[in-house]
């Protein structure tokens, strides 16, 4: 909402300056955006009347032209062509400063002197928006009553500022300039002066024999009134009102409808006027638009209605789109005689779903949203008729038609000081509050403690305790109230588990070196084919949304794999070559599509690595990470969270090299999964590295995890090592072998250690040779050579029936 | 005799005197102090001299022996610190070569920016609750006193998936939830970390980003007691010089409502372009919670009131960190993450 200074002045008189009074306007809830001095950087500029056009001596292109700006005659030479003797203009006289920051000096064009500059709209820095097509071009031909020799910035309304407001949507009354008068008025202690709507009906016609009035929904239209206007004669409407019209972003057309547009910033109410004679049977029937219905509205577009839009219809058809924008067709135009005046209230959730659907917005509309003042209608409509009749634009018709079914009471609210200061934590006086609910118009009793208020009708927002404690806080200063600190028990803060596990996970990742990613829950339906994602796989039943906001994340992401991998190649495109990185959070999966409820979201942890596996240093060369610090890494969150005795086992994932894929269960669980990149997928991001993933479930990690745990007493006796190097089959696991070990060597085997795998030469071909180191301790004595030896022993015979191996020597 | 021992300790403390190598030294021990060295030969000897001479001349004999004693002792001592002297400077390195750093990671900013969060309000009693971040349109919206069609939803450009489910616009939802979860008109004292998502995307807007919710209900609970947490929460992140301001402003959820400034940390209040020229940035929005959120979720407001707030996670971030562009927290560039 744009509301000019001078504008409001029309309504409370204030001295504030405009920063000062924006910031208090602010401060109270009224918040002001921008301030725009209009026309501050015009200078120098005055009206003056062309008295003679001369062709220049020596150029086709140009005329001479001699121009009376009061004090004095000047010669300007221009090129525009759209000038004439006795036209009024704008003309920047040398040393004039331009909003284009030009200066104007006298100069010589092609022999003749030139002091000075004929102005277009353009060149004085007016929006062409805010001004009629036919002065858009050429210089701005101003009207030619229009005095001379008078400063361009008052004759153009230009002495001006305009306070931006981006209005609460609440505050429906302070779309008006009087609903913004009123807060200045609040806020500043001046009073608030309101336009007299006293109209002399000077038409004989009664207007209860012109029109009438049908209301079908009464829930969507709760009054609609109208007045008839005779002897219309429409012409441009006074400079005053097109300034302030154009003050508030809006461009003058003609009296009858600027002063329609007029009233609706004034007090907050859209109008309309249609030309009476061109509504069938001249009446107004405010119903449903039928199946099918069009209707072409005003802006020239032909727009399908739909049977849930509220029309104003004539006895034939629609004739405006209620509350939204009326017709071309009863256009008030210069043929017009006749006009028939409306102000209305209007279902403001229906002109909101009207609006929506056929994408068109306007002033009215907005208000219409949020709610106009239903009880001002009449007021409203008088004070557009008496504008009219003012301006001897008409004569308007005895009487009015009123169509109000159900009469809307003002609210009472009831409270005492002692509960706004409870509920504020404040003490504001009594007198105090009385005074400021006053202020905004709240008619005020008091009965011993007791305050009982009258809601005023533009204050649809304002209906309990809540409200009222609002309007005098925002008045009285939220900053004046005090601070103080909840009353209650002792609390102690705390979250919950899953929330000290991902703590634990996060701490645990960048302890170790990888760095944390955040991506987008977007996804894209491409990312399924690129990570190799089975045709019939669930991944794949990922939820599209309705209203995407690019073409590159119309669902929702079912892994956390694509995100990382798109990183990894974000980065190798940016030179950033070594990364272990990894990203926590939901995934989700839906039960059924379309959903038809929420879906399930599960939170992931997924880890890449790719690159050096160590910070780089100058005295080592580069040496990439494998599969294994994947793994390792995946162990490490397992013993971090003390979770222990999961099975490991050669995995599957469509993603993952089946050869280099392992996955970690306990207990019937998936822990996680981790292993080398696919090479296919590698190629389907155009990765030319290899990567190693890996993927865990938090819930998972948090029904299994121990994050405290009783400690184990340090043994008192010593631990002996023996170092045990067999020779076995090359398919045989290492985790078959370790199981064996463990099985056989008996419960004083406290510690188990691969060592060394080797295959090559010094071993028969197919055949490997893996190296334990073994420590055995009892809690209760020192361990004799002879008693290890029977254990090593057993081991071996264990190991050797289980996997043919042999004992290397 | 006299003479003799006299000669073999001249002798002896010349043949030290040359010495260089530790080794060495050891064969001059034997040599003079040995089992057949001279000295103890020099000892052996004494049995044939007169009994009136040996106790003067053992007296000789074992001054000389413990003098040459000391004297390998400290040549010892010498040499080795002579050798350790030659080895500590053979040994020196270029100490401004780069250290080995062991490869540390590195949470995102909003994580930190979350943590410190988190921690201040926890230690003010608040418990860490979460919801879904695809939320219904019930949760979302009209719980929170937002009905269909009202103007206050344009305020959120929402992701639909469908016309009853959406991507939760903000964290507000787990007000409702956590109060409809609690039995009512009991203490509630939350804060909600989570995503968001709105249909917005430039330099100041991400179609996802993190908020955190505040809700406190209870017997008693004032405006002034928004007042007062809030401001201790700013102080903790943003230092207690910092400049906080109440402003007037709309939420359906709350009434009344406040925009929470604070003086801008850019400029100091002066006006620069993070403030527009104000002063003041903009960092939470807050208010009581509207009778009508408690009544539908069956705590009541006669008996009970509330404060709520809301603030974005980036916001805070950028604010903490001077970051100018709120994509580069989800474009994850390793050049941008390492650096915190």
């Amino acid at each position: 909402m744009l509301a000019s200074i001078n504008w409001l002045k029309d309504y409370v008189e204030f001295d504030q300056r405009p920063a000062e009074l924006a910031d208090r306007l602010t401060m109270a809830g009224v918040p002001v955006a921008t301030i725009e001095e209009l026309g501050k950087d015009i200078k120098n500029v005055v009206t003056g009347k062309i008295t003679a056009v001369t062709q220049h001596p020596n150029a086709d292109k140009l005329s001479v032209c001699k121009v009376d700006v009061g004090r004095e005659v000047v010669t300007i030479v221009t090129g525009a062509t759209n000038i004439k003797e006795n036209d009024i203009i704008p003309v920047a006289l040398v040393g004039a400063t331009l909003p284009n920051h030009a200066e104007i000096n006298a100069s010589e064009l092609r022999g003749v002197m030139s002091n000075g500059m004929m102005c277009s709209t353009t060149e004085l820095g007016i929006d062409s928006k805010l001004i009629a097509q036919d002065v858009r071009d050429g210089i701005y031909i101003l009207p030619a009553d229009t005095k001379i020799g008078l400063d361009i910035k008052e004759v153009l309304g230009l002495n001006d500022i305009v306070l931006e407001f981006e209005l609460t949507a609440n505050r429906a009354d302070c779309f008006s300039m009087i609903g913004l008068a009123r807060e200045i008025a609040v806020l500043t202690g001046g009073s608030l002066k309101k336009p007299m709507v006293n109209v002399r009906e000077a038409a004989d016609e009664k207007i209860g024999r012109l029109t009438n009035i049908t209301i079908e929904d009464s829930s969507l239209c709760s009054r609609f009134a109208c007045r008839i206007l005779q002897n219309i004669k429409v012409g441009p409407s006074p400079l005053w009102m097109q300034h302030r019209l154009q003050a508030a972003g809006m461009r003058p057309i003609s009296n009858i409808v600027d002063v329609t547009n007029f009233v609706m910033l004034e007090m907050g109410q859209p109008m309309h006027a249609y030309d009476y004679n061109l509504l069938a049977k001249h009446s107004i029937i405010v119903r449903k638009a039928n199946p099918g219905e069009r209707l072409t509205t005003l802006d020239g577009q032909k727009r399908e209605l739909t049977a849930d839009m509220l029309v104003i219809a004539d006895a034939m058809q629609a004739v405006g789109i209620a509350g939204v924008m009326g017709g071309l067709a009863t256009e008030v135009t210069n043929r017009t005689q006749t006009v028939l005046l409306e102000a209305a209230s209007f279902n403001g959730a229906s002109i909101r779903r009207t609006s929506r659907a056929l994408g068109l917005r306007s002033e009215a509309s907005g208000r219409f949203e949020r709610g106009v003042d239903t009880a001002n209608i009449m007021r409203a409509l008088d004070r557009a008729a008496k504008l009219l009749e003012d301006m001897g634009a008409c004569k308007v018709c005895q009487g009015v038609v009123d169509n109000y079914p159900n009469i809307l009471l003002p609210k009472q609210v009831a409270f005492t000081p002692e509960q706004i200061n409870n509920y504020l934590g404040s003490s504001v006086e009594k007198s105090t509050m009385i005074d400021i609910m006053k202020s905004l118009e709240f008619q005020i009793e008091t009965e011993n403690d007791k305050i009982l208020t009258t809601v005023p009708t533009w204050r649809g927002d304002v209906s309990g305790l809540a409200d009222i404690s609002e309007e005098i806080a925002r008045v009285y200063g939220y900053n004046k109230i005090p601070s103080t600190t909840p009353f209650g028990d002792i609390n102690r803060g705390s979250q919950d588990y899953t929330q000290s596990i991902i703590n634990t996970v996060k701490t645990t990742m960048t302890g170790a070196g990888f760095d944390e990613i955040i991506s987008y829950s977007f996804s894209n339906p491409q990312v399924f084919d690129k990570l190799n994602v089975p045709e019939n796989s669930p991944l794949r039943d990922a939820i599209p949304i309705l209203n995407p906001i690019t073409d590159d994340f119309p669902i929702l992401r079912t892994t956390l794999t694509g995100g990382l991998l798109q990183t990894i190649v974000y980065n190798l495109s940016r030179k950033n070559e070594d990364m272990k990185i990894f990203e926590v959070g939901a995934v989700f999966w839906p039960e059924k599509l379309p959903l038809d409820k929420l879906p399930n979201e599960h939170l992931k942890l997924c880890g890449a690595l790719v690159g050096n596996r160590n910070e780089f240093s100058w005295d080592s060369g580069r040496d990439c990470v494998d599969f294994y610090d994947a793994k390792g890494q995946v162990e490490t969150i397992l013993n971090r969270l003390g979770i222990s005795e999961y099975e490991v086992s050669l995995g599957e994932h469509y993603s993952l090299h089946p050869g280099k894929t392992a996955q970690l269960n306990k207990d019937g669980e998936i822990l996680g999964i981790v292993g080398e990149v696919h090479p296919k997928v590698l190629d389907a991001f155009g990765i030319n590295r290899k990567v190693y993933l890996f993927e865990m479930d938090i819930e998972c990690l948090t029904r299994k995890a121990k994050l405290i745990h009783s400690y184990s007493p340090l043994p008192k006796f010593p631990a002996v090592s023996r170092d045990l190097a067999v020779i076995l089959p090359i398919e045989v696991s290492a985790v078959d072998v370790e199981t064996a070990i463990l099985k056989s060597a008996g419960s004083l085997l406290k510690s188990l250690t691969l060592f060394d795998v080797y295959m090559g030469e010094q071993v028969p071909a197919g055949l490997k040779s893996m190296a334990f180191s073994l420590t055995f301790q009892a809690q209760d004595r020192t361990l004799t050579d002879v008693e290890i030896d029977g254990l090593l022993k057993n081991t071996i015979v264990h190991l050797q029936e289980t996997f043919s191996a042999k004992l290397r020597e | 005799m006299e003479a003799q021992l006299k000669a073999m300790r001249q002798e002896a403390l010349r043949e030290l005197e040359q010495i260089t190598e530790i080794d060495t030294l050891t064969e001059i021990r034997v040599k003079y102090l040995g089992k057949k060295g001279q000295v103890t030969s020099m000892l052996r000897g004494l049995g044939q001299l007169d009994p009136s001479e040996r106790p003067r001349m053992g007296q000789v004999v074992n001054e000389i022996r413990t003098e040459l004693e000391e004297c390998i002792n400290a040549k010892r001592e010498a040499l080795k610190a002579l050798e350790l002297s030659h080895r500590l400077a053979s040994e020196r390195i270029d100490v401004t070569l780069p250290g080995r750093k062991p490869l540390i990671g590195h949470k995102h900013p909003l994580t930190l920016t979350l943590d410190r969060i988190k921690n201040t309000f926890m230690s003010m009693g608040f418990n860490v609750e979460e919801g879904p971040e695809v939320e219904t349109d019930y949760f979302n919206f009209e719980a929170l006193n937002l009905p269909k069609d009202h103007p206050a939803r344009d305020m959120q450009d929402s992701f639909y998936i469908t016309e009853n489910i959406l991507l939760r616009t903000h964290t507000s939802p787990v007000q409702a939830r956590t109060l409809q979860a609690t039995e009512p008109n009991k203490p509630i004292r939350i804060i909600v970390p989570g995503k968001v998502y709105r249909r917005d995307y430039d330099a100041t807007h991400s179609p996802m980003f993190q908020q955190v919710e505040g809700l406190v209900v209870d017997k008693g609970i004032r405006f002034s007691d928004l007042k007062g947490t809030l401001e201790l929460f700013i102080y903790e992140i943003f230092g207690s010089n910092v400049g906080v301001r109440f402003r007037p402003s709309f939420f359906p959820f709350t009434e009344p409502s406040a925009e929470v400034d604070i003086s801008c940390v850019m400029c100091g209040g002066q006006g620069c372009r993070v403030c527009s020229s104000t002063g003041w940035l903009e960092i939470l929005g807050s208010g009581t919670v509207h009778p009508r959120v408690l009544e539908m979720s069956g705590y009541d407001p006669n008996q009970v009131s509330g404060f709520a707030f809301g603030m974005g996670v980036e916001r805070i971030a950028m604010l903490t960190y001077g970051i100018d562009d709120l994509r580069l927290f989800y474009e994850n560039d390793m050049r941008f993450l390492r650096q915190f």
